[in-house]
């Protein structure tokens, strides 16, 4: 239920543009979008802790949290529920 | 009008020599302006938007300043070396050199990590300025730095290392004394330890005019911290103008990014001040 936003918040930080209108739940993010560097998930993390009011924590940064868009909403979900 | 080309040279500092590039103002001089640059890697990354935005107040009429801190850019020194105390004494020594040159008021500018050194140099210049400017400022010296260091744990996912060192790990080496290799910059741990212990944003505020710029994710809303930060400082009495502008994180992406509306709002809102 968080995607759309996850997804505002993902074109945004990472300049994607219009390119990033196609992204869905299925889009792979780690290892495939290339303007996800080093600083761009820093920032993203920084962006989303800011937008859903969330702490999220060095353990939270895994490759499992990252590696679609789907599983970027679904774990944005489960730190607001927490 | 068309602003004369950039003068570049180097600056005497303590220890070593700084490099600074002079834009001179364009006819008649409205005000002097310090750039402050972000920190590491951010301040690579805007460095196109750092210069069209130093091109654009020259051709207004300011003098502006761009100086490269203590081990970074192509000032002397490595980024290891580097320390608050020095960055002060770099701002302290850009700010005297515009006021010898143009002897006018000062507009200190400074982005993200930038606009904590600004305000917390601020406090100890010969002449206060008489206007900050800040864009997309740090709140927070510790929460920038676990951000900092996140780098690395951010980068080892990218590597797909399994095992990757959170940032509590990472600071205690740093507390220990070690100098720590963060994104390909050496990170010393008295500069760590500065940043650390840091005044917040909000105990900052200067006493003069301050515009402050964001650029918020998926929206036009001022985050909740500049908000929160900003109506700390109206209550002190502080002449606050804040702008939420949508324009890419330019300090960030790994493109270099340009926002052209972004530039023109902030000359417009120095001009309009102008004589304030």
């Amino acid at each position: 239920m968080y995607l759309d936003e996850v997804k505002t918040i993902l074109i945004d930080v990472l300049n994607l543009g219009d390119a990033g209108r196609a992204l869905d739940a299925g889009s792979p993010l780690l290892g495939s979008l290339p303007e996800l560097d080093s600083m761009a998930v820093v920032s993203l993390i920084g962006a989303l802790e800011d937008h859903f009011d969330i702490a999220i924590d060095d353990d939270d940064i895994s490759a499992s949290t990252f590696e679609t868009l789907g599983s970027l909403a679904a774990f944005v979900a489960a730190k607001r529920a927490g | 009008m068309n602003a004369a080309p950039a003068e570049p040279f180097f600056l005497d500092g303590a220890p070593g020599r700084r490099f600074c590039l002079f834009h001179p103002p364009a006819g008649t001089c409205r005000g002097a302006v310090l750039y402050v640059p972000p920190f590491a890697e951010e301040m690579n990354r805007s460095r196109r938007m750092a210069a069209l935005q130093a091109r654009a107040l020259a051709a207004h009429g300011y003098g502006v300043l761009q100086l490269d801190l203590y081990g970074s850019g192509d000032s002397d020194g490595d980024f290891g070396d580097a320390r608050w105390e020095i960055w002060k004494d770099d701002l302290a020594r850009g700010a005297a050199w515009l006021d010898a040159r143009l002897g006018q008021p000062l507009t200190l500018w400074g982005l993200r990590l930038g606009a904590l050194l600004a305000l917390d140099a601020a406090r100890m210049l010969a002449r206060p300025p008489r206007c900050v400017l800040l864009w997309q400022p740090v709140s927070k010296g510790s929460a920038y730095l676990t951000q900092f260091l996140r780098l690395r744990t951010a980068g080892a996912l990218l590597d797909g290392a399994a095992a990757q060192e959170g940032s509590g790990s990472l600071r205690a080496a740093l507390q220990a004394g070690d100098t720590l290799e963060i994104a390909g910059y050496d990170l010393a741990p008295q500069l760590a330890a500065a940043l650390d212990g840091l005044d917040p944003l909000e105990a900052l505020a200067p006493p003069c005019p301050v515009h402050w710029f964001e650029a918020p994710a998926a929206g036009t809303a001022l985050p909740a911290g500049a908000a929160r930060i900003g109506a700390a400082w109206r209550e002190r009495g502080v002449d606050l103008h804040q702008y939420a502008l949508p324009a890419p994180p330019f300090w960030t992406t790994p493109e270099i990014t340009v926002s052209q509306e972004w530039i023109d709002a902030t000359s417009n809102v120095l001009r309009s001040d102008d004589g304030a």
